[in-house]
């Protein structure tokens, strides 16, 4: 560029070099960094914030550590560690999984808000660099925070009464829980928009911020109280961490991929890393199930819980993935088949997601069957909670579908929106799992009557869980009647995937 | 062949069109005002320029290679500034600058000569250690105009780059951007202030509604859309005296008696004269028609000192294509 003669008035020629001094070694690796954590760093550490809950930190546990020197000092034995290593755990937990999470929200949520995102994107960063960036710079801030408190840690192992497997595991599952919150707060800042939207996530974000922080500590003092002194790694604790750190590692994963999807631009092929991330997570768990279940020697229980629990999280996620735009940017028109089910479009995204809801369904029935307990009284055992989850995975794609169905049939647009689709899956699922049992009580009925709660997916997927062959005259919910709700839910499937064909095909022809 | 290249470009957002149909064409070295009034599109077309948002139909070509199929390629020949400065918090002008040169992936030496150089060039170089949000805002629009520059694109996108400047700042930012037009950087400027193109510009493109209602070089649109209206407007200066709000009075009492004399308004000393001339008048209609009303002015001995055509300008040009609809 020849942008040497200053046509700007008073400026000068002799502009110092300010790196002379810098050496190369140093220079060659701070090139190699991600531009935005030399940036965020540097403006981090300029905040008031870092420096006032710095000298806070370090301040609270000198306190702490003077107080238990004054109590220890008398005592030939104390067995005080559990307290103080707790003590300085709530302290540095005030940090990690208060200030470094909302930091990092509104550090992404100003990025946008200023629109100086935008001209980040055209640097040719990309979003998923930019992300890593920021949740990297975050993370370097928590290190910060954490070597100050680290060697308060260390000295309450010195107090006796907690033993280091504790720390360690408290340590790691804290640490775990911070980077998944940075994520998810990254990830927040992604969701809206408008003022109003911008305004509700950042009061919801604090106040969820609030209570994990709470849950956060509870559950270190329980660690630390009941295991602190003599660490044992039985069984079932250790698959709660397992299936802890999977859950973080997993949904942290999903979370960051969504906010990259949210960021990109239109041209960008933006689902296919969210929409892989989701699969992946998918198969990943259920091949986690499949060795829980048989670590524990075949028990139905893992089959129901994760039956259910994972059904829910499909369709939460689902809601996301189904109300997409219509259509996709003209460059990646040319590549995408009817399976190319990772591409960008609502379309693509509710065949997705309806294939993983019924693959889920299926995978935990088979499970199900195959589960010891189930073989004695094969039908009844597994019909029971079987059909519980298969329901639930049918009530989830018959209302995606109807929210679909109700946003994007009509010409008019105004309830097309992505927003719009969400909020119809709540105000239809309400209405349908609300209105039944009301109607119900209005005629005389029993609140959870079976046949005109048959589409109520709360009532109707408990009365399927329900289901008991054992006793002929109480609450029945027939394999036959699951066979009413598949073929009604299939129907509003194929109708919402035929609107949303017709719909990709009006945009991409305009 | 043309820098850029805009083909029947159309955004829609819902039932919405907000741009119809915009086609253009820029030189390597061009710069073009790109006006209309609030909600005409002008910003929306920037963005598909920047590759920040996708047209509906249309094809834009920067340097012959489509822009909307494949936007990474046309990313590094752009530098766009929108109509707000982005900046950071807690950074120096230096460290902005320097955070945007790797973002961009200038490397060592070279990324601290590309600062240096966009420093000196934007005037920059004695506030590189001051705080971005200590700058006055011409100042701040100057670091956004250096950050815009640091990858030296070819193609230049400043959505109302002069907006909230004072006078002297727009002064030294025309003077920047005629340099950088000089050195073969194509310009586009979305701009409000008309009287600003009209100095930077050496064309112009005028929509409304997301239509495109005049595009051209800028003589050539001030003559076309003086030619194309039956209105002429002259100015008359009466000398000054002890009378001289009697006389003005007297005089504009007098003009609009005049049979093609449509309205007359007091501007200080002077008086802005519009005269309605039949369809098809040309320049020498006017002409007869001024020296008819000179003539009438001087016979009842008004003291007339100045009698000239007021000249047309860009926002003439603008007023008479446009009408003012929002899309």
């Amino acid at each position: 560029m020849s942008t040497q003669a200053s046509p700007a008035s008073g400026a000068s020629g002799s502009i110092p070099v300010t790196a002379a001094g810098v050496s190369d070694r140093w220079e060659r690796w701070g090139d190699r960094l991600n531009p935005l954590v030399v940036k965020e760093v540097r403006q981090g550490l300029r905040t008031r914030v870092f420096w006032v809950c710095f000298s806070l930190l370090l301040l609270a546990c000198l306190v702490l550590s003077l107080t238990a020197y004054a109590n220890t000092q008398g005592s030939s034995y104390a067995r005080e560690g559990r307290t103080y290593f707790f003590s300085f755990f709530v302290c540095l937990g005030v940090v990690h999984f208060g200030v470094i999470p909302f930091n990092a929200y509104r550090s992404l949520a100003r990025e946008r808000e200023d629109e100086t995102w935008v001209l980040l994107l055209l640097t040719g960063l990309g979003p998923r660099r930019i992300l890593r960036g920021k949740v990297a710079s975050f993370l370097v801030q928590a290190a910060l925070y954490a070597s100050a408190v680290g060697p308060f840690l260390l000295f309450s192992y010195f107090l006796n009464g907690i033993d280091l497997p504790t720390i360690l595991v408290v340590l790691l599952l804290g640490g775990a829980w911070m980077v998944f919150l940075t994520l998810a707060s990254v990830c927040a800042a992604t969701l809206a928009d408008g003022r109003l939207g911008r305004a509700f996530v950042r009061f919801a974000l604090v106040g969820v911020l609030a209570v994990t922080f709470i849950q956060a500590l509870t559950f270190a003092f329980v660690l630390t109280q009941g295991r602190g002194n003599g660490f044992s790694f039985d069984r079932t604790f250790f698959l709660g961490v397992c299936a802890g750190l999977g859950m973080m590692l997993t949904d942290g994963w999903l979370l960051f991929e969504t906010a990259v999807s949210r960021l990109s631009l239109m041209t960008e092929d933006y689902t296919r890393h969210p929409r892989r991330a989701l699969v992946v997570q998918a198969l990943l768990t259920f091949a986690g199930v499949v060795v829980v279940w048989w670590y524990v020697d075949f028990n139905k229980d893992v089959a129901e819980i994760a039956g259910i629990f994972g059904g829910m999280h499909l369709i939460g996620t689902g809601l996301f993935t189904v109300s997409d735009v219509d259509g996709q940017a003209r460059p990646l028109r040319a590549g995408t088949r009817p399976w190319s089910l990772l591409k960008p479009g609502a379309l693509r995204g509710f065949r997705l997601t309806v294939l993983l809801l019924l693959g889920w369904a299926l995978g935990c029935s088979v499970l199900l069957a195959m589960s010891d307990g189930s073989t004695s009284d094969t039908l009844r055992g597994w019909s029971r909670m079987g059909m519980a989850f298969t329901a639930m995975a049918l009530y989830g794609v018959l209302f995606l579908s109807l929210a679909l169905l109700l946003g994007r049939m009509p010409r008019s647009d105004r309830l097309a929106s992505p927003a719009a689709v969400r909020l119809l899956f709540v105000a239809v699922t309400t209405l349908a799992s609300g209105l039944p049992p009301l109607v119900a009580v209005f005629l005389g009925m029993d609140s959870a009557d079976p046949l005109l709660n048959l589409l109520n997916p709360l009532v109707g997927t408990v009365n399927f869980g329900r289901y008991d062959y054992d006793e002929p005259y109480g609450t029945r919910m027939t394999p036959e009647l699951l066979l009413c709700v598949a073929l009604v839910a299939l129907l509003a499937a194929f109708a919402a995937d035929r609107v949303l064909a017709e719909r990709e095909r009006r945009a991409h022809g305009s | 062949m043309s820098l850029l290249e805009v083909k029947g470009l159309r955004r829609d957002y819902g039932k919405l069109r907000a741009v119809d149909n915009v086609s253009f064409s820029l030189e390597a070295g061009g710069i073009l005002g790109f006006i209309g009034p609030n909600g005409a599109g002008k910003s929306t077309t920037l963005r598909i320029l920047a590759t920040l948002d996708v047209p509906t139909a249309g094809e834009v070509l920067l340097e012959g290679q489509s822009l909307v199929d494949a936007p990474d390629k046309a990313r590094p020949l752009l530098g766009y500034m929108p109509d707000r400065y982005g900046t950071y918090d807690d950074v120096t002008v230096r460290e902005f600058l320097d955070f945007f040169a790797r973002a961009y992936g200038l490397k060592g030496a070279q990324r601290r000569q590309r600062v240096d150089s966009v420093m000196e060039f934007t005037g920059l170089g004695p506030l590189s250690e001051k705080l971005t949000t200590e700058l006055s805002k011409g100042m701040r629009q100057r670091v956004a105009l250096g950050r815009t520059l640091l990858h030296d694109p070819r193609l230049l996108l400043l959505d109302e780059p002069a907006d909230g400047l004072d006078p002297r700042a727009r002064i030294e930012l025309r003077e920047l951007l005629r340099a950088l037009a000089d050195q073969g950087k194509a310009v586009i400027i979305s701009s409000h202030i008309l009287t600003e193109l009209a100095e930077i510009c050496d064309s112009c493109v005028i929509i409304e509604q997301g239509r495109l209602l005049a595009q051209g070089r800028v003589e050539d649109l001030l003559r076309s859309s003086g030619d194309s209206s039956q209105v002429t407007e002259l100015v008359v200066r009466l000398a000054a005296g002890a009378e001289g709000e009697a006389m003005g009075a007297r005089a504009e009492r007098m003009l609009l008696e005049q049979p093609r004399v449509k309205d007359v308004t007091r501007e200080g000393s002077a008086l802005r004269v519009r005269l309605e001339l039949e369809p098809g008048a040309g320049p020498m209609q006017a002409e007869a028609a001024a020296a008819v009303l000179l003539a009438a002015l001087v016979a009842q001995g008004l003291p007339v000192c100045a009698f000239s055509p007021r000249e047309r300008n860009l926002e003439d040009a603008f007023m008479t294509v446009t009408k003012g609809r929002v899309a």
